[in-house]
């Protein structure tokens, strides 16, 4: 089954969208995809740059480069040298590649735990206001902890990124999370947490309370966790208050983002039934959340492997081999056809591979095989 | 260091048959499969086995259900759970309902960090003594970490009370390897055998006595042979592999033996590090037969290499 267009879907993603925002849970080659789309974009002269937050820094890994880190590493002259070499060896220009890069690349993996406490003191009052909240064991432990602050943070980054125009696009390839929709809720429970009505109460003197019901609330509270965690709970809740405001209008701006036209939401996912229900959920919730879907996209599809005539007739041992892949075919059919009667967007269908990811070279070919119909004509 | 066959077989039986069994791995190693099929292959010896999943969006919150004559499924809810646990300390109903009403105190429940892992491990934590055997489809790596962290920053935190008693009394319960049993779940991907290596690291630094065992789930079938058998050391990466110019395979049948060879020099990773492990092999989907089938084939074979 090849496509009628021979253009891939993705290609009209990267030229409308600023932002594009790869969401999927763990396990689907999200950070693969994001860096391959970043150089397809460099390819088409945009200036891109691709941000991953990853405590295991698989972007690095892949992109064979150990030295990622918070400030944008250019990798454009890489690109440039698997570019020359793939011209080389593909002297019917099967691919139409440029001669030379017009775009370019940029990696950042930031470090969420600094941006966290930069924040906070990008935010505080004073340098003494910041200080007493970093210091604070509650905030320690919140900063790395707390879910919703390395995705919240990673919108942050986007958001400075966006404003500096120093790109034409910014990929963000959002952390793994439980469930791809945590990251969208992750500016809602942080604002739950600067839930300024509440916070409020933390900070008025324990002689002020008025209400009973409170009294007797935070009483039962001290018996429960003893009282040197409330003091450092009342610090930590007068630091908040000091940012609250500050970071309403943050969080406004982040949101805005999010929304705008500008940005695009991409779905990497595999092709079973599981990860089916999880699409439909988040195309759902996206919707509800006035935030814009651009489509799907299949990691490690297996419909471009054929049988090899040559082979000859195989030996018993490729039995349940050949069983195995004429299943999980048959599976992929099945779940890629249930997406398009139901008209949702397929922007590409990336290939299983035969090894792992482990240069820029590898990355360039997938970059270029994001069209099934053209890549895999054998 | 390989153990052979029958000793490492006896060593996951014996880490499968403990009370407590927490089974770790990133998102898409089959966790849940794979804890589905030890809960059933335990309540089938006739013991009294639940499986507990947490927080699973699909099902419905805190529901507990009879799979079987000797099984039950619990889908933890932090809610509930939490609930449930306040109300256990403070003995009272009413002040129980005056504080879990309390606005504030809802705020505090979800925002404080560690509050709500502790709680949905307490809860497991707490059934262990109902039941033969509590197999738990942990959440993926770093939230299921954050779990068991979350146990030390409570007892940090909270310096002493109650809450800090019951979090080191869980600890005590995760570091006795009478008590709990730690499987840790890879596929034969680098990636994830990499990051569980980090997972492990964790495990054995806050649970050094009681270190985990080792499945990897969803290993192809052999189509060639590359080293006389995948148990050997391919430390050096096969020239099949390193000669390959493009990534993308060529043929089915290339597909098929490039995966041998892949899989084979992935597991390196592990052997490395002096890690045992047992295999699961990949199961041929069904489109039309339901998820329990899956279940029941990776069950026995379990059962077939002396798992459990």
């Amino acid at each position: 089954m090849k496509p009628l267009h021979p253009k891939p879907l993705i290609d009209q993603v990267l030229k409308n969208k600023r932002v594009i925002i790869t969401c999927g849970t763990g396990g689907v080659g999200k950070t693969t995809l994001s860096a391959a789309l970043g150089i397809r974009a460099a390819l088409q002269g945009k200036r891109t740059v691709v941000v991953t937050i990853d405590p295991a820094k698989r972007l690095a890994t892949s992109l064979g480069l150990t030295q990622l880190g918070d400030q944008p590493t250019d990798l454009t002259p890489q690109i440039q040298a698997t570019l020359e070499k793939v011209r080389l060896n593909d002297s019917n220009q099967l691919h139409h590649l440029p001669q030379k890069i017009t775009g370019s690349l940029a990696a950042i993996v930031p470090d969420t735990r600094k941006t966290f406490e930069n924040f906070v003191r990008e935010l505080a009052p004073s340098e003494t206001a910041a200080e007493k909240v970093i210091k604070n064991p509650i905030f320690q432990v919140f900063a790395k902890e707390f879910s919703g602050t390395n995705e919240y943070m990673a919108l942050e980054r986007l958001h400075s990124l966006y404003i500096q125009d120093q790109y034409d696009l910014i990929i963000l390839d959002t952390p793994p999370t439980r469930n791809t929709l945590a990251f969208l809720e992750a500016p809602r429970l942080l604002a739950q947490f600067f839930d300024e009505k509440l916070i409020r109460w933390l900070v008025l003197p324990a002689n002020k309370l008025v209400a009973t019901g409170m009294k007797k609330a935070f009483s039962i509270l001290e018996g429960l966790t003893g009282a040197n965690f409330m003091t450092h709970l009342f610090e930590f809740a007068s630091g908040l208050f000091s940012v609250q405001e500050n970071f309403t209008v943050h969080l406004k701006r982040i949101t805005e983002l999010m929304e705008s036209p500008q940005a695009g939401f991409l779905m990497v996912t595999a092709p079973t039934p599981t990860h089916e229900k999880e699409v439909n959920h988040f195309i759902d919730t996206l919707k509800s959340h006035e935030l814009h879907f651009e489509g799907l996209i299949f990691n490690r599809t297996l419909a471009y492997l054929k049988r090899n005539p040559a082979e000859g007739t195989p030996s018993a041992e490729w039995t349940a081999a050949y069983a195995l892949i004429d299943a999980l075919q048959k599976r992929e059919r099945q779940v890629i056809h249930n997406f398009t009667e139901k008209q949702i967007p397929i922007c590409a269908q990336l290939p299983e591979l035969a090894r792992d990811i482990h240069s820029i070279d590898d990355l360039f070919q997938i970059s270029l095989s994001f069209d099934p119909s053209t890549s895999h004509s054998v | 260091m390989n153990l052979p066959k029958t000793s490492l077989s006896k060593k996951i039986a014996t880490t499968l048959h403990r009370n407590l069994i927490f089974i770790h791995g990133k998102g898409g190693v089959g966790k849940t499969s794979i804890s589905q099929a030890i809960a059933l292959g335990l309540a089938e010896q006739g013991k009294k086995t639940l499986w507990v999943t947490i927080e699973d969006p699909t099902r419905p919150p805190g529901e507990l259900l009879a799979q079987g004559p000797c099984l039950w499924h619990l889908n933890c809810s932090f809610k509930l759970a939490f609930e449930e646990y306040v109300g256990l300390k403070i003995g009272l109903p009413r002040l129980t309902q005056i504080f879990i009403q309390n606005k504030l105190m809802q705020y505090l429940a979800k925002a404080a960090p560690g509050v709500h892992e502790i709680v949905l491990l307490g809860k497991i934590w707490y059934e262990r003594s109902h039941y033969d055997h509590v197999i738990v489809d942990m959440p993926s790596t770093g939230y299921g970490l954050a779990m068991f962290q979350s146990t030390e920053n409570i007892s940090n935190l909270f310096g002493a009370g109650p809450l800090h008693r019951d979090a080191e009394a869980m600890l005590k319960t995760l570091r006795s390897p009478e008590e709990t049993g730690h499987v840790v779940v890879s596929l034969p991907e680098e990636m994830p055998l990499r990051e569980s290596l980090e997972l492990n690291d964790f495990l054995v630094r806050n649970f050094k006595q009681n270190p985990a065992t080792f499945l990897v789930n969803r290993v192809f079938p052999t189509v060639t042979d590359p080293t006389g058998s995948q148990f050997e050391e391919p430390l050096e990466m096969p020239r099949e592999l390193s000669d390959r110019v493009n990534p993308l395979a060529t043929s089915i049948e290339d597909y098929a033996r490039m995966r041998t060879w892949l899989e084979s020099f992935n597991l390196r990773i592990w052997k490395e590090a002096g890690i045992s492990f047992g295999i699961t092999r990949q199961i041929p989907p069904d489109f039309n037969q339901r998820e329990s089938n899956l279940v029941r084939l990776l069950c026995e074979q379990l059962t077939s290499e002396a798992y459990l």
